[in-house]
């Protein structure tokens, strides 16, 4: 009888410790990182009485919680991907916005700065168009230092949040460490501490949306914790931290290193995650924008400083330079083991990329490697001048490097941010070409001079003025002296300059060549200023400074389409691994109303049970107290 | 598969997100009537509208190149108009001064209004524009072309002939030099002119001068050397060989190497007449020379066989400057034209560039706005389907 009464308090004492787990579960329904935990009941050993054995009622085995391990790590490794192409969608979202459809305007002040070469061309003289043009030049400018600052923002905004990301991650890190500690004790003394696991997934889980991480597991119940391609975060109950250290080449960029590395970069290996996403959005979108920018600058400078270059300004002098850019950057490795430093000049704006090189000296050759495609430029090296004349780059050492030294080579990066406009004055802009010819009145003869070109701005004699007389129909002197063989149409070039003359020329018929200084209504120049808004300067001469405004902008949107796309479809992936998980370890309401309901009426049951078996008790004791 | 509370609200959310903001992308396109603002929405479109507005902006600019250009056309075009009258009224002039029944008297009179046309011809010639640009400067607009000199006038201007860009590849002279209007005058017929021998006695007046055969006329000076009053000879003065001679006969004509010069009157023996290749000599030289040959008081046959020949080769060269000055002004005439024609092609290439663009980036209102009411709807089903099954709960039972 007194098995009777042990059976009824075991189903009640289990029946409400199930209850309670449900309760548990009821509250924990919104808990992050919770995972729905269920009651282990088993029956009770039997007590023999006898010959038949009765069982002695339920015993609770344990609390069990609901994990996949599977779903997991799905869920780990589909939020890493998102997790990265938040932060570079965040990026490329923002240069979108901030080109729009015209490039933050660059396309606007390019039309206006060509449009004022064109007017001034129209009226040489008018202080007023040159003034306007001048004023259209600054403009182009400061569009290019604006839309190169916010770029550059960009920058030192990733540079912060890779430092947060990386104090984040220290601290995960450690906690996990510490939770591993805990769980190895608790794990030791026989039941699964729910709680803790639960808290180190979570940590695990918020760990992967910052750096792709991977996971191992240990016999002892703790886990071991990787970033990137293998460095160790938790090993054991250790933890090791990252940092962040300058790039080698560019101290203003962050790099992240890890004690477990010596204290090296470990930022090539670390491709997912918030962490990823900003590495990547640093390399793949914002320096690029920021160097193509640079590249049109360039672009707009060279070519309209050596136009410049070739004409009159209003005073009757060659022109000077227009506009004004910082020297193209080449730094030395911070691992270099000498002092040698680099300095570098841009040959040929036609060959110009906007691409970074990296020049690195080994066992006496020098190789030039593309730093976005890894191609291998051919270089020619004459002393210590390192020439790329393909890509339109020349690189003068300091000296001879060590053997393993690198540099970083920036032909573009600085362009946008450092175009300024040198001139001043509006009648310093070079509008007249730098020669005119004339053809004397006195010649009888029906030949006829063109009106030239300069072929080198800095020859000395340039303006000088040259007499070509014929001396015969087929024969000419220059300045009266020599003989020289005429061939109608054939160039004629001397003094840095070139012109032609054709038709046939009498005897005595005289061309004079000679500096335009009073040819203050000239526009030669001026025209060929304005028509290099349709000339091909960039890529050998194949597209026009608009032409890769337009590249820069269907370019930069291809790829913040292309990462919206991306970040959409991972969006969804992301969710569906949330569901998958959440599938096997969240809490159903509902599912636990029904287990509440259960119980309740076994505890019901039980208590019945209990009561039935406390009135036999009494049907017994009446009994014996009646006789 | 087990749902869950918490994966409901997760998925509601992440749902909600996405509609509202393609909502909020839908309504920036309505509000700015555009169907991409920036170039991740269509990439190849924000690529090809930046190329047509930089075309765009290009085509307008040459547009207004076209009506600055049209502008300096316009005074150059008065200028020219203004020179032909003089140099028409000039022509009369001289025409009513060789005249024999003018007295000295008279022509020293003309002679005063041929100056003064002189004079008119030079403040032309030294026209500016509304900028005080001289427009038959050439390049050196800035310097007045032409100062009045002993021999007619000098032209400090140059040969440069300003170009205006008026359409890709398309440029129109914008204005004409001096030196080529006023200067690049061909004298006599343009081919050669005849004067009379400096120490002449007779009075043989120079007629008619004809090239007859182009092809037979090697460029060298001649003379006429009458041997006798009757009888002369042709040499070519470059090589001193004779080429031809005979008896002369008033108002025949003497043709040699390829031309025809007619002389009439009587010459004495010993006059000669030259016959050099025809040279630029300056309208002004023309206009100064005639002054100065009606200021010569002519006294007897000779002097003024001598007037007679010198305002003869002067209509000679003023028609050559009225030649001139009509070629000029037609290709004026001709610019102009292009410069219309030009701008007519552009508007229409503005307005196909405009259109291209609107249909590019410009927003289908009609499709945009049942987009936005459909995505409207559909976040108002959702939001209520959430509603619906955020109340189903057994608890409810419980």
């Amino acid at each position: 009888m007194s098995n009777v009464f042990g059976i009824d308090v075991s189903a009640l004492q289990a029946f409400q410790q199930a209850i309670e787990v449900t309760s548990n579960n009821v509250a924990n329904a919104n808990t992050p990182g919770y995972d729905v935990e269920s009651i282990e009941l088993a029956t009770a050993a039997a007590q023999s009485t006898g010959s038949i054995p009765i069982g002695a009622g339920v015993v609770v085995d344990g609390v069990q919680r609901a994990y996949s391990q599977a779903a997991a790590n799905q869920l780990i490794t589909s939020q890493s991907s998102l997790g990265q192409l938040n932060a570079l969608q965040n990026y490329t979202s923002q240069i979108d916005n901030l080109f729009g459809t015209t490039a933050g305007g660059l396309t606007t002040a390019l039309q206006n700065y060509y449009n004022g070469w064109s007017a001034v061309a129209d009226n040489p003289t008018s202080t007023a168009s040159r003034q306007a043009l001048l004023g259209d030049a600054t403009a182009l400018a400061s569009n290019f230092n604006t839309t190169s600052t916010q770029l550059n923002n960009l920058n030192t905004d990733v540079n912060t949040r890779i430092t947060s990301d990386v104090q984040q991650i220290n601290s995960i890190s450690a906690q996990i460490s510490n939770l591993n500690q805990q769980i190895v004790t608790s794990t030791g003394s026989g039941q699964a501490p729910n709680a803790l696991l639960d808290q180190r997934d979570l940590l695990v889980s918020n760990l992967s949306q910052l750096a792709g991480v991977t996971t191992t597991s240990n016999s002892d119940g703790s886990i071991n914790v990787f970033v990137g391609s293998g460095q160790p975060l938790v090993l054991d109950n250790n933890s090791y931290t990252l940092g962040t250290i300058p790039n080698q080449f560019n101290a203003s960029q962050l790099d992240v290193s890890s004690t477990a590395t010596g204290g090296q970069s470990i930022s090539s290996a670390i491709t997912s995650g918030d962490l990823g996403g900003l590495l990547a959005a640093r390399t793949q979108a914002i320096d690029p924008a920021i160097n193509q920018l640079g590249q049109i600058a360039t672009a707009v400078e060279q070519s309209a400083n050596a136009q410049q270059n070739l004409g009159l300004n209003l005073n009757g002098t060659l022109g000077a330079n227009l506009f004004s850019v910082g020297a193209p950057i080449a730094t030395a490795s911070a691992a270099n083991s000498d002092a040698t430093t680099a300095t570098l000049t841009i040959s040929n704006v036609q060959a110009l990329t906007s691409d970074n090189y990296v020049l690195a000296y080994n066992a006496g050759a020098y190789t030039l490697t593309d730093a976005t495609t890894g191609a291998n430029i051919p270089v020619t090296v004459a002393g210590t001048t390192v020439a790329a004349a393909s890509v339109g780059l020349s690189v003068a050492l300091s000296g001879t490097p060590a053997a393993g030294d690198q540099f970083l080579l920036q032909p573009t990066s600085q362009a946008a941010a450092t175009i300024g406009v040198a001139l001043t004055n509006p009648s310093g802009l070079a509008a007249a070409g730098a020669i005119a010819t004339s053809a004397a009145d006195t010649n009888t003869g029906s030949a006829s001079i063109g009106t030239g070109t300069v072929l080198n701005a800095a020859n000395p004699n340039l303006l000088n003025a040259t007499t070509i007389k014929f001396l015969s129909p087929t024969t000419y002197s220059v300045n009266g002296a020599g003989t020289f063989a005429y061939a109608s149409g054939a160039n004629i070039a001397l003094n840095g300059w070139q012109v032609q003359i054709s038709g046939t020329p009498a005897v005595g018929d005289t061309f004079t060549v000679q500096g335009n200084t009073a040819g203050s209504g000239d526009n030669t120049n001026a025209l060929a200023a304005a028509n290099q808004a349709t000339k091909g300067i960039l890529s050998n001469g194949t597209i026009s400074v608009s032409g890769a405004v337009g590249s820069l902008i269907s370019g930069t949107g291809a790829q913040a389409q292309q990462v919206n796309t991306a970040q959409t479809a991972q969006t969804a992936v992301n969710t569906q691994a949330q569901s998958n998980l959440q599938s096997v370890t969240g809490v159903n309401l509902d599912e636990e109303a029904a287990n509440l309901l259960q119980w309740q009426q076994s505890y019901q049951a039980a208590a019945q049970a209990l009561s039935i078996a406390n009135s036999l008790f009494s049907s017994v004791l009446s009994a014996v107290k009646g006789q | 598969m087990r749902v869950t509370q918490n994966m409901e609200q997760t998925q509601f959310l992440t749902a909600l997100n996405q509609l509202e903001s393609t909502i909020s992308s839908t309504q920036n396109g309505l509000s700015t009537g555009l169907s991409f603002t920036t170039a991740s929405q269509n990439p190849v479109g924000a690529g090809l509208v930046s190329g047509y507005n930089q075309v765009l902006a290009q085509s307008q600019q040459y547009t207004a190149n076209g009506q600055s250009a049209q502008g300096s056309i316009n005074i150059e075009d008065n200028a020219l108009t203004q020179v032909q009258s003089q140099l028409q009224t000039l022509r009369s002039l001289a025409l009513e001064a060789n005249n024999a029944t003018e007295s000295p008297a008279d022509r020293s009179a003309i002679a005063t209004q041929v100056q003064q046309i002189q004079g008119t011809l030079l403040s032309i010639a030294n026209t500016q524009d509304g900028s005080g640009d001289y427009i038959f400067a050439g390049y050196a607009t800035q310097t007045q072309p032409f100062a009045a000199s002993a021999t007619g006038a000098t032209y400090s201007g140059d040969q440069g002939q300003r170009l205006v860009q008026i359409g890709a590849g398309q440029t129109v002279v914008a204005a004409d030099n001096g030196d080529l209007v006023f200067q690049q005058i061909k004298t006599g017929n343009g081919t050669f002119n005849v004067t009379q021998g400096p120490g002449n006695t007779g009075s043989g007046i120079i007629g008619a001068t004809t090239v007859t055969n182009a092809a037979g006329y090697n460029g060298d000076p001649y003379a006429i050397n009458f041997t006798t009053p009757t009888t002369y000879q042709v040499v070519d003065t470059a090589t001193a060989a004779v080429v031809g001679g005979g008896t002369y006969t008033s108002g025949q004509a003497i043709a040699f190497a390829g031309l025809s010069v007619t002389l009439s009157g009587a010459p004495a023996a010993l006059d000669s007449f030259d016959v050099t290749p025809s040279t630029n000599q300056s309208v002004f030289t023309t206009v100064q020379n005639l002054a100065n040959a009606l200021q010569q008081s002519s006294t007897g046959a000779a002097s003024e066989a001598t007037l007679n020949n010198s305002i003869a080769n002067a209509i000679n060269n003023i028609d050559q400057a009225l030649g001139q000055v009509q070629t000029v002004q037609s290709s004026v005439g001709a610019r102009l034209n292009t410069i219309t024609t030009q701008q007519s092609v552009a508007t229409t290439q503005q307005t196909q560039l405009t259109q291209s663009i609107t249909t590019l980036q410009g927003l289908n209102y009609a499709s945009a706005i049942t987009n936005l009411d459909s995505e409207n709807t559909t976040l108002s089903a959702s939001m209520q389907a959430f509603t619906l099954t955020q109340g189903l709960s057994l608890f409810k039972y419980l």
